[in-house]
């Protein structure tokens, strides 16, 4: 579904990723875990077109397609979607006309008709529910005035209304205390398809607890170091990532 | 300048056969204000952001022969024409002063109460380029309430030069607010002086909505004179191409206990040129003054320019005064988290103007106003302003 073939990704004329390999197929979730610094954020933000990074080599196909040749809009109606590490604040944008227009835009690219104004609503009312946010969230503006966690929570209620089939996680539980990690984890999982994949980015183990990866990646200095199963995170959350370093 | 002296020792019979005695009475007056004063350059301060001698160059025809229409009016209501307009210093309204023949005077009683607004639309339609002097003289009488909805249009065929000198009194305890709307295009030029005195415990809120213009200069002045009084001040301008807008104000506090809020926005596209200068002046005895003046502005190209000047005056001691501006460009983080979840680059453009004048309209306190503006400002940033077709009050299908 996902292919991504010896990847390298510059800002600002530095090198972050040095050559990624990683393949995600449906319906599996994949760990990414690594210390501050070694490319994790910056893959995120390369798979969903970001445009302060420049591909230097390499290449990405989603489901057969040129990732890297499309707009971050045209990323999004092919079914990616980041969950930011840190949301921006919108002032006076409203989370239900933008919401909206991000579900109309989709349709649109998909030959579908725009949703009505009573379908939306209830959509909306149903997957705000399932984040625990309350019925003001329409009429606020994105991000608007939003608590650290509101923020992560207003992440997962977009994927649910968007509904990908590539969900990335930058660090989703940063700045979260248990009781909300556990609402936005709960939220991905009951969102969650069959065929649904995702690659989840994170420092520990506690959200890994929640949302169970198959996959557990560590990526250090721009590279893919170490493949395993749930057990790698388990055994990083122990041990740390020097061990890996020195065994390289 | 002779050009307009000349029209008016040439045609003086013609233009005062044409007007209410009322008028002719301030003619002498401002012809000589006019002559001594000559169109101020860019050194004069309050003029220094709009060329006013090459707007008034050109040649343009006048109608002076339109009939006058009979009008009753009170003789405590007349006797206020011209006492509060700069006639003698600003030369743009000694101007007006000297030719203008078309008057609109607007009395409202003691007491009473507008539910409706009063519309003042104006369809700007010639043959020839043309120039318009127009005046209108507003007297809102203690406790009256009413509200004024301006808007002006045009034809597209043809250059305007358009003069306004407008007076308003508002008595004590009255609610006066005033909405004017432009939606013109780029032949038009358009001076609006508006002067509005505000009595005790009177209340006043002034809205200027530039849709579309050519070149635009918008001077509002209003004196705080009794105690207690409230003056609100709203601005939007949504400009691009090589338009030109040009918005001078000054709140004067001459009373105690006043209170002034004022918040322009301007919205700068392509080669759009936006100006802002709003001078808070506080007088001696002005005490317990709260003042707050904010003006933002939103940049969308590296072409587009926005002068911006607030200027804060305090001469009393026990004052609340804030004043403030930013100019800003396009949120690339907000942009890029839109095009994220699915928005194109251009819509997500779109929603962020709309935010940012969003602001303005939200403190619009009359709602179908407020969804109206709302509705003619999303259709002007989708480039889409004359094809109206959800609104019934601008009138177009």
């Amino acid at each position: 579904m996902l292919e991504i073939k010896n990847l390298h990704a510059t800002i600002g004329g530095k090198e972050i990723l040095k050559g990624i390999n990683l393949t995600v197929k449906p319906g599996e979730i994949h760990a990414l875990m690594g210390l501050n610094g070694a490319g994790k954020s910056t893959l995120s933000y390369v798979l969903a077109g970001h445009p302060a990074y420049t591909v230097t080599e390499g290449s990405v196909t989603y489901h057969g397609k040129d990732l890297l040749a499309m707009s971050p809009d045209q990323r999004a109606h092919e079914g990616i979607f980041l969950s930011f590490q840190q949301p921006v604040e919108i002032p006076g944008v409203m989370m239900y006309n933008f919401m909206r227009a991000a579900i109309n835009a989709k349709r649109k690219a998909s030959g579908q008709e725009p949703i009505g104004a009573t379908e939306f609503r209830t959509l909306m009312q149903e997957k705000r529910k399932l984040v625990g946010l309350d019925s003001h969230l329409a009429n606020r503006g994105v991000n608007e005035g939003f608590s650290g966690g509101e923020r992560k929570r207003n992440e997962i209620f977009q994927m649910a209304m968007l509904e990908p089939t590539l969900a990335i996680l930058d660090e989703t539980d940063s700045g979260l205390d248990v009781d909300a990690l556990r609402i936005v984890a709960e939220g991905f999982n009951r969102l969650r398809q069959a065929d649904t994949s995702a690659i989840v980015i994170t420092h520990y183990q506690r959200l890994l607890d929640y949302i169970r990866p198959d996959i557990v990646h560590i990526l250090i200095d721009g590279r893919i170091v170490k493949t395993g199963g749930p057990e790698l995170a388990s055994e990083i959350e122990e041990r740390g990532f020097d061990w890996i370093k020195e065994s390289l | 300048m002779n050009q307009y002296i000349e029209l008016f020792q040439n045609h003086r019979e013609l233009i005062e056969g044409h007007s209410l005695p009322l008028q002719n009475s301030l003619r002498e007056t401002a012809a000589k204000a006019f002559s001594r004063l000559g169109f101020p350059s860019k050194r004069v301060e309050r003029y220094k952001y709009t060329d006013v001698p090459a707007v008034f160059a050109p040649e343009y025809g006048v109608k002076l022969d339109e009939p006058v229409k009979n009008q009753q009016i009170p003789d405590s209501v007349a006797r206020r024409y011209g006492t509060l307009a700069d006639v003698e210093g600003d030369a743009v309204t000694a101007l007006n002063t000297m030719l203008s023949q078309e008057l609109t005077v607007i009395h409202i009683p003691a007491g009473e109460h507008r539910q409706q607004p009063i519309r003042l639309t104006r369809q700007l339609h010639s043959t020839v380029p043309l120039m318009q002097n127009r005046r209108l003289l507003v007297v809102v009488e203690d406790g009256a309430e009413v509200s004024l909805l301006m808007s002006d249009q045009a034809d597209e065929e043809q250059d305007f030069l358009t003069t306004q000198v407008t007076e308003i009194f508002v008595g004590k305890g009255a609610s006066v607010e005033v909405y004017d709307i432009e939606r013109t295009n780029a032949h038009c030029h358009r001076f609006h002086q508006l002067y509005a005195d505000v009595s005790e415990g009177g209340r006043f809120l002034h809205t200027s909505f530039t849709l579309t213009c050519g070149l635009t200069r918008n001077t509002t002045n209003v004196r705080l004179s009794g105690k207690g009084a409230n003056a609100e001040l709203l601005g939007a301008a949504i400009i691009d191409g090589q338009q030109h807008c040009d918005n001078n104000t000054l709140i004067e506090h001459i009373s105690p206990g006043c209170t002034s809020n004022e918040l322009y926005k301007y919205v700068a596209d392509e080669h759009a040129i936006g100006a802002f200068a709003g001078r808070v002046l506080v007088h001696k005895d002005a005490q317990q003054t709260e003042s707050h003046e904010t003006n933002s502005n939103l940049l969308c190209t590296p072409w587009a320019r926005i002068y911006t000047q607030p200027i804060l005056e305090i001469y009393a001691d026990d004052v609340q005064c804030s004043h403030g501006s930013t100019v800003g460009q396009m949120n690339d983080a907000a942009l890029f988290y839109m095009q994220q979840r699915g928005l194109g680059a251009d819509e997500a453009r779109l929603l962020l103007k709309q935010a940012f004048t969003a602001e303005v309209l939200q403190r619009i306190p009359f709602e179908p106003l407020r969804d109206w503006l709302r509705n003619l400002s999303n259709l002007r940033f989708q480039g889409d302003l004359n094809h109206c077709r959800t609104c019934q009050l601008c009138g177009k299908s």
